[in-house]
């Protein structure tokens, strides 16, 4: 049994629509080590995203307790101001997002942001190029988001993600808007990244065939409820 | 049933195209409260310039240059003089100026006289004035009215020969008051040029806001395009649709804007008297027409311009840099022609050719610098927020610009009108050095008066005194064959009260030479007329006396166009026209009550009329500031306009850019920090206008004091610059950033969702 790099204990949270109190997550529990990938599937609309940004600390669960990094987050627990703080800690310079698109800055060309993501989490910028040349978009490092193509920017939103040198990474349909050649190209790139570097991974994902790609699955279904 | 299907199809689009605004209510709002508020601003300063110059038409048309009958003895003119014209069979008309205890100068005219006037060509459409009090009113009023200087002129039509008058007659040209053509239509013009520059920001103000509104529907055009609609059926609509919004709201602005002009039509008639010596007659502006369509065709042009003149654009579509060229060619042009245009039309192309060249340099200028600072900086933090700072004022240019001119505006009106105001300060005291002034009653002997004083001199420690005498003279220029009628201020003795006036140019010992009457000094309207400076010769005909006396010194004297002439009044010739007299008195520890009490006792009138010369500026101040009140509030209501429309702008383009900074939240910044950014980069962009707008405004100020208002008015001012306007502008400026920040902030605590357009899409503006 490989370390834990997170686990989550009882995890449940609920957004209230009106006068309705409308459950997204209920009671989830599981845990992750350190190295391993996860999938998360489940219709839209079943708490995969909602998830993911509990697992960062972008939302605050209602019940539960969420362990990462060593670090022990519960509901209602520790003061809220300390809490962010340590969350902002976490995804600063341990965990690496990666949504289904718009992850780069507009006005900064790839290489800048790279860059600006590695200097935000404390990593060496000059490994930036690198970063870009590995992921087979070197000679694009001086482009800017909006001239280079959807997989090409997903690639430089992986090399950002890459360059913090994370514990983990959470990707949110990180495919969700490219096409299935692309798709796959993307998917291998990423694999092969986190089993090189040994990042933890959870993929919320559509696509069966991506989710069979990682060594755990956890199904939401439509509620939340595993 | 066809019918009522193909009806519903014809109004699906209309209904599509609005559900915009259905989703976006506050977006209508501010386009509609734009809309208003152009137009009420516009029509404001229209309706003012529009009933000035009809005041100033009828005016002109009222003293348009006739020819009268004076006496050969020089004698004023009374009414045994007409019955003996008459008499003889001429055709004279009574002209009673009079100036009552309190308002304005009235004519009265004898509307029988001048039937006689029909037989000559156009002479009595000219007296055609109805008998309104504005300023004419039947003779017989006029001359029942209590006044306190009056006069009677008698005129003759234009077929009167000298050989037609009475022996003790002679004919003389008519003019009652200075020449305010060219001076008239130079006020008129710098308040239209106020009120082209109000409706250049507005429009650009407007158009910002609209274009913003169409960036975001662009998306739906799109879709409708795909659904088989044309686009040529979509801009038919939404023509139709700026068309109706602007009819809507342009009606209510031009009635808000008469509204405005009437709240201010106060000061500006007190302006208009105080310049010209012309009321300002109430309900001559313009109609309802003319400003309807003129604000429904900016409205039209601004919102929609490009979007009609797409083949045009397309065709002539330039590079950046040769637009940057043609901005900076504009803009060099603009500067030289200002430097050295002989007249105000000019000055004015200039100052637009100016404000074209800046207005299209300082974004492109401002996201070129951001660019390049962007590039030298070593703090990722810093690099991001320059680059956004570049995409902001590309994206902000519309109201940045508006901003930047509002801002220059205000700078410059508030320099030129506190310039005006310690300069004005300065002269008012300077010429109201005395305590009191006295008038001499009719028909008393100044000189006794004089002589009592002088006796007392040497008695009464701190009396200080002079006589004044006012007449006319006729001055004939060097080097120019005709004569023009100014204006003589006469002094004696030329003492202390006197001797501290500025001057603008000045001879050796001045004040010396004046007092032993070696010379005379003239005013500034006066020098800048006949080109005239120190040392020049002037040709005087005082009374029937030809003098030609040496230019000393040339004084400041605000706020009227005609030309003066300064004089000893112990060097007058006997048959000097004196038209008025008064005394300035500054009584010391004798007090005011010994004083006048003499003087009824040498004059032997019941009472005297004095003033206290502090309640008199007092007045003049309070004059002062009606003046400028239309200026200052002109400019301030546009200024906070502008600061509006960039703060909501600012708002609502930082809302789209908010996904992008929420990308900052997660990747570890903290809420706090990430707000920090946006405050500094919001301050960035408000404090960079205010910076850029200071250059304009202090070259805007220049122009105004050294360059129109001479043209203008005929004096100038010295330039001068306020930091502390600096400061309260640049601290406005960073209010509006540190708003657009707090709201962000607000923005920044809600979920943010992916950036939905198209271009958004692949990977957001910038």
């Amino acid at each position: 049994m490989t370390e834990s790099l997170l686990a989550v204990r009882g995890l449940g949270k609920h957004f209230v629509s009106g006068n309705e109190t409308v459950p997204v997550i209920g009671k989830l529990s599981f845990t992750l080590g350190q190295g391993q990938s996860l999938a998360l599937t489940g219709r839209s609309g079943s708490g995969k995203s909602t998830l993911l940004n509990l697992l960062c600390g972008l939302e605050r669960p209602d019940a539960g307790t969420i362990v990462i990094c060593g670090e022990v987050f519960e509901a209602g627990g520790t003061a809220a101001l300390r809490t962010a703080k340590a969350w902002s800690a976490l995804r600063r310079q341990r965990i690496g997002v990666v949504f289904q698109e718009a992850n780069l800055m507009p006005a900064l060309s790839l290489l800048e942001n790279v860059r600006f993501r590695a200097r935000l989490a404390g990593r060496d910028p000059a490994k930036s190029e690198d970063w870009l040349t590995r992921l087979d978009i070197g000679d694009l490092a001086q482009r800017y988001p909006d001239e280079v193509s959807g997989g090409q920017r997903q690639r430089a939103a992986l090399a950002m993600a890459f360059a913090m040198e994370p514990a983990l990474i959470l990707a949110d349909e990180p495919t969700g808007s490219l096409d299935r050649h692309t798709s796959d190209d993307v998917t291998r790139v990423l694999f092969d990244l986190q089993a090189r570097y040994g990042c933890g991974l959870i993929l919320a994902t559509h696509d069966a065939e991506l989710a069979a790609g990682c060594q755990q699955h956890l199904d939401l279904g439509h509620s939340g409820a595993v | 049933m066809r019918a009522l299907l193909s009806l519903s199809t014809f109004f699906f689009l209309p209904r599509a195209l609005l559900s915009h605004y259905r989703r976006h209510p506050l977006q209508l709002v501010a386009l509609g409260s734009m809309i208003v508020l152009a137009t009420m601003l516009w029509t404001g300063v229209s309706h003012l310039t529009s009933q000035a110059r009809a005041s100033l038409d009828q005016s002109e048309q009222a003293v348009a240059e006739r020819q009268q009958v004076v006496r050969s003895d020089g004698r004023a003119l009374a009414v045994e003089d007409f019955v003996t014209l008459r008499l003889a069979g001429l055709c004279v008309m009574p002209w009673l100026e009079v100036t009552p205890d309190t308002g304005s100068r009235i004519v009265g005219i004898d509307p029988l006289a001048a039937h006689c006037f029909s037989v000559g060509a156009g002479a009595s459409q000219a007296l055609d004035q109805p008998l309104d009090g504005n300023p004419f009113v039947d003779i017989y009023s006029a001359a029942s009215m209590s006044a306190r200087e009056s006069r009677l002129y008698l005129l003759t039509p234009e077929a009167t020969q000298a050989s037609d008058l009475p022996p003790a007659y002679r004919l003389k040209t008519f003019s009652t008051s200075p020449d305010t053509g060219e001076l008239g239509d130079s006020f008129l013009l710098n308040l239209e040029a106020l009120g082209v520059l109000v409706l250049l920001i507005t429009a650009l103000l407007l158009r910002s806001v609209y274009l913003l509104g169409l960036a975001q529907r662009r998306d739906s055009f799109a879709l409708l395009h795909r659904f088989g609609v044309s686009p040529g059926r979509v801009q038919g609509w939404l023509v139709l649709e700026i068309l109706v919004l602007a009819l809507l709201c342009v009606v209510p602005g031009v009635w808000l804007g008469r509204w405005l002009a009437a709240g201010l039509g106060s000061g500006f008639g007190q302006a208009l008297d105080g310049l010209f010596d012309i009321p300002l007659y109430a309900g001559q502006g313009q109609g309802w027409l003319v400003p309807v369509l003129v604000m429904l065709a900016v409205v039209v042009i601004a919102c929609l311009g490009d979007l009609l003149l797409l083949r045009f654009r397309e065709r002539f579509t330039l590079a950046r840099p040769t637009l940057a060229a043609m901005a900076t060619t504009l803009l060099v042009a603009g500067l030289v022609l200002a430097w050295l245009s002989p007249a105000l039309l000019w000055v004015f192309v200039a100052v637009a050719l100016v404000f074209a060249g800046a207005g299209w340099l300082t974004p492109a200028a401002v996201a070129h610098l951001a660019h390049w600072r962007a590039a030298r900086s070593r703090d990722p933090l810093a690099q991001w927020r320059f680059r956004e700072l570049a995409v902001l004022v590309r994206r902000l240019t519309l109201p940045l610009v508006a901003l930047q001119f509002a801002l220059a505006m205000v700078l410059a009106v508030q320099a030129l009108v506190t310039t005006f105001e310690d300069t004005f300060d300065r002269w008012l005291a300077q010429r109201l050095e005395a305590a009191y002034y006295i008038e001499v009653p009719a028909g008393a002997d100044g000189r006794k008066a004089a002589e009592w004083l002088t006796s007392q001199q040497a008695k009464v420690p701190g009396l200080q005194w002079h006589r004044v005498i006012r007449g006319q003279a006729q001055l004939e220029a060097q080097g120019n064959a005709g004569s023009q009628q100014v204006d003589v201020f006469t002094v004696a003795p030329v003492g202390s009260l006197i001797r501290a006036w500025n001057l603008l140019d000045t001879a050796d010992e001045p004040w010396g030479a004046l007092a032993s009457g070696e010379g005379a000094m003239i005013n500034e309207q006066l020098a800048r007329r006949q080109r005239l400076d120190v040392g020049d010769s002037l040709y005087l005909t005082l009374g029937d006396q030809a003098q030609v006396v040496p230019v000393l010194g040339v004084y400041p004297d605000y706020g009227r166009p005609v030309g003066e002439v300064l004089l000893n009044a112990e060097f007058l010739p006997d048959d000097f026209n004196i038209r008025f007299e008064s005394f300035s008195v500054t009584p010391g520890e004798f007090g005011i009550a010994p004083v006048t009490d003499a003087l009824v006792e040498i004059w032997g009138v019941d009472a005297l009329t004095f003033r206290d010369n502090s309640s008199i500026r007092e007045l003049a101040t309070g004059v002062f500031d009606q003046t400028f009140a239309l200026t200052r509030a002109m400019t301030l209501l546009t200024l906070i306009l502008a600061a509006s429309a960039l703060l909501m702008m600012g708002w609502v383009f930082f809302s789209t850019r908010v996904w992008y900074f929420r990308l900052l939240v997660v990747w570890g910044m903290q809420q706090r920090e990430v707000a920090g950014q946006l405050l500094r980069l919001a301050l960035m962009l408000t404090g960079g206008v205010a910076v850029l707008a200071l250059p304009l405004g202090i070259w805007l100020t220049w122009v105004l004091v050294h360059r129109i208002n001479p043209l203008a008015f005929g004096w100038s001012l010295p330039m001068a610059v306020y930091p502390i306007f600096w400061v309260e502008l640049a601290i406005l400026s960073l209010v509006i950033g540190v708003s657009i920040a707090a709201l962000m902030r607000r923005q920044l605590g809600k979920p943010a969702i992916a950036p939905a357009s198209a271009s958004a899409l692949n990977g957001g503006e910038r």
